[in-house]
């Protein structure tokens, strides 16, 4: 039970605090603001720019956003009358990841869908294979935030400050997440296996952050 | 562990890296009472308190609440508990409203009741106008009331208070007060550890003194002033006379004198001296020398001064 209010209070708080509304807008708008700025991109269907966009830009925002969230409560000793209550340390840890990771993927989802409609209006009916190139692609994405989430997850935890988490973010987890689509990219690989082992780098990350968030003295 | 024991700490000892916080913390609180922690800066008050609620692990000793060992049993005894921080800190996007309301959800009070519980919670604390309010636009005597509320929303049968009243305006520190000693009255328990002597002695059944992570007295302020030697001292306030200083090196079983205001003086009696006689004799004699007196009684030693004595002694148990 206390998960699920955990989790519920996670998301009101990106909520009320205009995170979601800058997400959720936001992003869909700089992709199409990017679009339309580069004179090469015309080339390139906006569905797949977004996707670009939304894999460079979406993973970074998350990522950024859990380690300076975790990092500023820590510090605040927000987690103090938390912890105090019963409930378990991890369900905390997870909650904030989920909450994120959801945010980013309905932000990601609602600029694709707007780069497949404008695409479709342009270009009449979609090649054949045009859609599930692209829903690969989101769900490679999606791999990405996720492990690059989880891993700034594990940082926020450790990062003795702001600064530092956000330096370590940005060389790490992101650069990590990045990684995994090497093999797609240079080998021309399926898919598949792909987001299998972001899938499991996802989940070790969070377990570790889980069993250090467990162990740290706050 | 007897039965009126409500917290019982067993050899706590502690370190961070080489430097050893507590060391070997034995004390029992009984139910019912309000307990004082005193002693210095970096002395492990809040090392102790932190312990005690499950926040910090990897000590040596146990704890155990309402007979419930805190090792291994931390969901069961922190339904039992309320702590509040010196300074409590809520994510900022929430108003008064949904802190609480997720605190009391996690704290076991259901979703039917939870409203209820806030509002009369907050109408005790007499800050319901702030309900709506978001936690970053209330001053810091607000929020430590809200911080308050969340301790005792749902009903706690043992308080443990971090600095409780420390930054706060005389007024919310008067209030406070006035909840512990009401709190008091309905049967809870209280531990809180403050700098500010003055309010641990106007409050606490009982007190534990702690210096450089050593537990050195636990018991009562009088038992304390028993332990202390602490001079003897007589406030003395003139009316008039002849000029004070004809007199002052010649009063009788008197060692020194302090000019504190005015007309006021503390005198320092002698160790062997009966403080009664000596009140007399000091009487008969600044009168027939001409003086008025408008008032000498002797001094009790405050819980301030009887600290720092005790710390200055040395006394161990």
């Amino acid at each position: 039970m206390s998960f699920g209010i955990l989790f519920r209070d996670e998301l009101n708080g990106f909520y009320r605090s205009k995170v979601m509304l800058f997400l959720w807008v936001g992003l869909p708008l700089l992709g199409l603001l990017l679009y339309y700025a580069q004179p090469s991109a015309g080339e390139t269907p906006l569905s797949s720019f977004i996707a670009l966009v939304v894999s460079a830009i979406g993973g970074t925002l998350s990522s950024v956003m859990l380690a300076v969230t975790i990092i500023n409560e820590k510090e605040r000793k927000v987690y103090d009358l938390f912890v105090i209550r019963p409930i378990k340390r991890w369900e905390i840890i997870v909650s904030k990841f989920l909450a994120v990771f959801l945010c980013v993927v309905v932000a990601a989802t609602i600029a694709i869908l707007l780069g497949l409609a404008v695409d479709t209006v342009r270009m009449g009916a979609l090649p054949s294979n045009f859609v599930g190139d692209l829903l690969s692609s989101f769900a490679i994405t999606l791999g990405m935030i996720g492990i690059s989430s989880s891993a700034s997850a594990l940082i926020g935890i450790a990062s003795p400050s702001v600064l530092v988490g956000v330096i370590a973010v940005l060389y790490g987890s992101n650069q990590l997440s990045a990684a995994v689509i090497l093999p797609v990219l240079l080998m021309n690989a399926s898919a598949l296996p792909t987001i299998g082992v972001s899938l499991l780098i996802t989940g070790v990350l969070l377990v570790l952050a889980c069993v250090y968030f467990e162990r740290k003295q706050l | 562990m007897p039965e009126d024991d409500i917290v019982s700490l067993s050899h706590v000892s502690k370190s961070y890296r080489s430097v050893e916080a507590l060391k070997d913390v034995s004390f029992s609180i009984k139910r019912g009472e309000i307990f004082g922690y005193i002693g210095p800066n970096g002395a492990g008050k809040t090392t102790t308190i932190r312990i005690m609620i499950g926040l910090l692990g990897r000590y040596q000793g146990s704890v155990s609440i309402n007979g419930i060992p805190l090792a291994g049993n931390k969901d069961k005894v922190n339904l039992m508990l309320g702590y509040l921080p010196q300074r409590a800190a809520f994510q900022e996007w929430r108003t008064v409203d949904q802190a609480l309301s997720t605190f009391g959800r996690l704290s076991g009070i259901p979703k039917t009741e939870v409203n209820s519980r806030i509002a009369s919670t907050l109408d005790r604390l007499g800050i319901a106008e702030y309900r709506y309010r978001k936690v970053t636009a209330l001053s810091g005597g607000t929020l430590q009331k809200v911080g308050m509320a969340q301790a005792i929303l749902h009903d706690p049968e043992l308080l443990v208070l971090d600095e409780p009243v420390a930054g706060l305006d005389p007024e919310s520190r008067y209030a406070f007060k006035q909840l512990f000693r009401d709190l008091r009255k309905e049967g809870r328990t209280i531990i809180f550890s403050s700098h500010i002597l003055s309010d641990i002695e106007d409050l606490a059944d009982r007190i534990g003194v702690l210096s450089a992570g050593r537990l050195v007295h636990v018991g009562t302020v009088d038992e304390l002033k028993r332990q202390v030697t602490i001079g003897k001292q007589v406030f003395l306030e003139l009316a008039g006379g002849p000029a004070w200083e004809t007199i002052a090196e010649s009063l009788p079983g008197v060692r020194s004198w302090e000019h504190l205001q005015g007309d006021r003086y503390l005198l320092r009696l002698e160790e062997q001296v009966d403080v009664d006689a000596t009140i007399h004799e000091l009487m008969t004699q600044l009168m027939a020398k001409g003086f008025r007196i408008r008032g000498i009684y002797p001094v009790q030693p405050s819980l301030e001064q009887l600290y720092v004595s005790y710390l200055q002694q040395g006394v161990s148990l």
